[in-house]
């Protein structure tokens, strides 16, 4: 029987389930918030439905079949309260906890999601030793990725990939999101080049994210979490800035905070 | 998750320390009674209150409008302050009589000059308290303060005698007492208040007339004996800027934090020293008010400020402190990393939070990092 964990994020929605701690037989299916709308207001709860019941359906399983479920992210207790898991856990925890299951060497987590970057620093054991997140700004944070890929008008996936093609980078000068937005438009009416402003954008972003992990310090090994793990030009630019390469996942990334649930839901369920 | 059975008087003082103008605000002023507001401790309410009048300690109650504030102070000034200046020009606050300034910061220095600038009070005054603790500075405070009771005689038509000082001062030593009972219930083994509800008496204590407060309290204290609080996960403390947001502290203790304790400005800095009653009343204000204050205004005075905090989580036997601080405020920013450092030091987990003030958008990140917090030290 599965032990599951539910990530209820800004922008989206992971389910994750795993049986005996070592087989994640696992699936995620983002689920977009409705942040683009205006008219209709998130509601985490649904998302945690949708996701975590097509998951079960696509393996022939149902709710009931859920030994412990642990929910995170922003809407963990709202899960919890409607009774779709039995605990919630906060999503530095589990962040923490799911990257120290996939890789017991790791020290230090940057995770950036949708609207955080946080900085957790584990300790032999895996337990949570200390933690920074960002302050009250979407700088730093996927939000800010997505704002400027549409800016660009490009997909938010294509933005890491076009960075990395660039020869050189515009740097961006502007340390807010909405500044940083007609920053870009400037640079674009200018007939600048798409992947060179890419580039720069990625770069800001690594940027804000290393002012954080300065605050708590890195040990090694790091590994990177959340979203933006998977864009590969703000990963690479993290490794150059923190001198050492960055510890990758057998997992996807983005899924690291729902799988860190579940590891805590196969504890607290009486799992091996 | 921190909860405990909220009976009749408890719930009494929570509905009270809810609203700006109470009803015995309302009352009071019926009667033909002045209002005079001030907001930082070293504004002695004795002194108001040996007026006849009745002192009244500005809140902002979690609000988190400030549009109209916002055209006279700036987005980088303190959020608590612009909700300060906000319900001051918006009515909330029409019912005061008269204004106190203070040079506590520089942004409620901004908050009280705009109000008066923009909706002037009929009596306006600034008691100014220096930076330094030294001879000199006593001096001019004591006669700042002499100039305070001259300004309120002069414009009130009234005397503010030595007996009706001390007789001031006696009643506040009684509201006092009532607040360090209220705090070692809370900081005690099995804590008989949730910091929620120890905020909402503190809040009382300075909007309602003494012996209202006196009778509330009591009654409160009386319900709440042998009664402990149940379900947390750890006894935190709050210290750090002037909050008097009753939903901050609601949402730290509804993810199982229970603040047992804290180092406040609304809270216990402002009643811990007692005013000796024996001699001369300026003098005894003023070694309370200036020398005992604990604000971090008072440049110099920071090892006893840390004194004061690390006594405190020993006798409250906290597991953890929250420092917060709202976004811009220079004197807690900077005094809380200061703290924050020499709590490492000493190995006491510590949370160092940066917020808006009243922004209910706030509450879920906060929530997030205490919740993480406690997961850290275990609770």
């Amino acid at each position: 029987m599965p032990f599951a964990g539910i990530d209820v994020g800004s922008l989206t929605a992971q389910a994750v389930l795993i049986e005996d701690g070592r087989t994640p037989l696992l699936k995620t299916i983002g689920v977009r918030l409705l942040y683009k709308s205006i008219s209709v207001k998130p509601n985490p709860l649904d998302s945690a439905r949708t996701v975590m019941g097509e998951l079960l359906d696509e393996h022939g399983l149902s709710w009931g079949d859920i030994t412990y479920c642990v929910s995170t992210g922003y809407g963990r207790d709202k899960v919890q309260n409607e009774g779709l898991a039995q605990e919630n856990i906060s999503e530095i925890s589990c962040h923490g906890t799911g990257a120290f299951s996939t890789a017991p060497r790791v020290r230090t987590i940057i995770d950036i999601g949708g609207q955080d970057a946080k900085v957790i620093r584990v300790s032999e054991a895996g337990d949570l030793d200390n933690f920074v997140m960002n302050d009250k700004c979407a700088a730093g944070t996927g939000r800010f990725l997505e704002v400027m890929s549409r800016t660009l008008g490009i997909s938010f996936q294509d933005l890491g990939p076009l960075a990395i093609k660039a020869r050189s980078r515009i740097e961006l000068s502007s340390r807010c999101s909405i500044f940083a937005e007609t920053e870009v438009l400037h640079f674009l009416q200018k007939g600048y080049d798409k992947a060179e402003l890419a580039a720069g954008i990625c770069k800001s972003m690594a940027d804000r994210v290393m002012a954080l992990v300065r605050r708590v310090g890195t040990e090694p090994e790091v590994m990177m979490t959340g979203g933006v793990a998977k864009n590969i030009a703000v990963r690479s630019e993290l490794e150059r800035m923190l001198g050492q390469h960055m510890l990758s996942s057998n997992i996807d990334p983005q899924i690291m905070g729902a799988y860190g649930a579940a590891v805590l839901a196969q504890r607290s369920g009486g799992g091996s | 998750m921190s909860s405990v059975t909220v009976g009749t008087a408890m719930q009494e003082v929570i509905d009270h320390s809810e609203v700006v103008e109470n009803e015995f605000v309302k009352k009071w002023k019926e009667g033909g009674g002045k209002v005079v507001g001030y907001t930082c401790v070293f504004t002695p309410p004795e002194i108001i209150d040996a007026a006849g009048l009745f002192p009244y300690r500005i809140r902002a109650l979690g609000n988190p409008n400030t549009e109209i504030a916002d055209s006279h102070l700036a987005r980088f000034n303190c959020s608590f302050c612009r909700s300060c200046l906000q319900l001051g020009l918006d009515g909330t606050y029409d019912f005061l009589d008269g204004l106190v300034e203070s040079n506590g910061c520089d942004h409620i220095r901004g908050m009280y000059e705009n109000w008066q600038y923009v909706k002037p009070v009929s009596f306006f005054h600034y008691v100014k308290a220096p930076h330094v603790i030294t001879d000199d500075s006593m001096d001019y405070y004591r006669e700042e303060l002499r100039l305070f009771m001259k300004a309120l005689e002069e414009h009130f038509k009234v005397e503010i005698t030595d007996e009706a000082l001390k007789s001031s001062m006696e009643k506040q030593e009684e509201i006092k007492e009532r607040l360090r009972t209220i705090y070692e219930m809370r900081e005690g083994k099995n804590p008989a208040f949730t910091g929620a509800e120890a905020l909402s008496l503190f809040l009382l204590a300075s909007a309602v007339p003494d012996e209202e407060f006196i009778r509330m309290a009591d009654a409160a204290i009386e319900e709440r004996k042998g009664s402990s609080v149940s379900g947390y996960r750890a006894r935190l403390m709050l210290a750090g800027a002037a909050t008097d947001e009753l939903e901050l502290v609601r949402a730290v203790e509804a993810v199982g934090g229970l603040v047992v304790t804290d180092a406040l400005c609304y809270g216990l800095r402002a009643f811990y020293s007692p005013l000796d009653l024996e001699g001369d009343p300026v003098e005894a204000m003023a070694d309370v008010y200036m020398k005992d204050m604990l604000c971090p205004r008072m440049y110099e005075e920071y090892a006893k400020r840390r004194d004061f905090i690390l006594g405190k989580i020993e006798d409250a036997s906290v597991d953890g402190v929250v420092v917060m601080h709202n976004k811009f405020c220079d004197v807690h920013g900077v005094d809380n990393v200061q703290i924050r450092l020499d709590l490492e030091k000493r190995n006491i987990p510590v949370l160092a939070l940066e917020k808006e003030y009243g922004s209910r958008a706030d509450v879920g990140r906060i929530r997030t990092r205490v919740q993480a917090f406690l997961e850290r030290i275990g609770g």
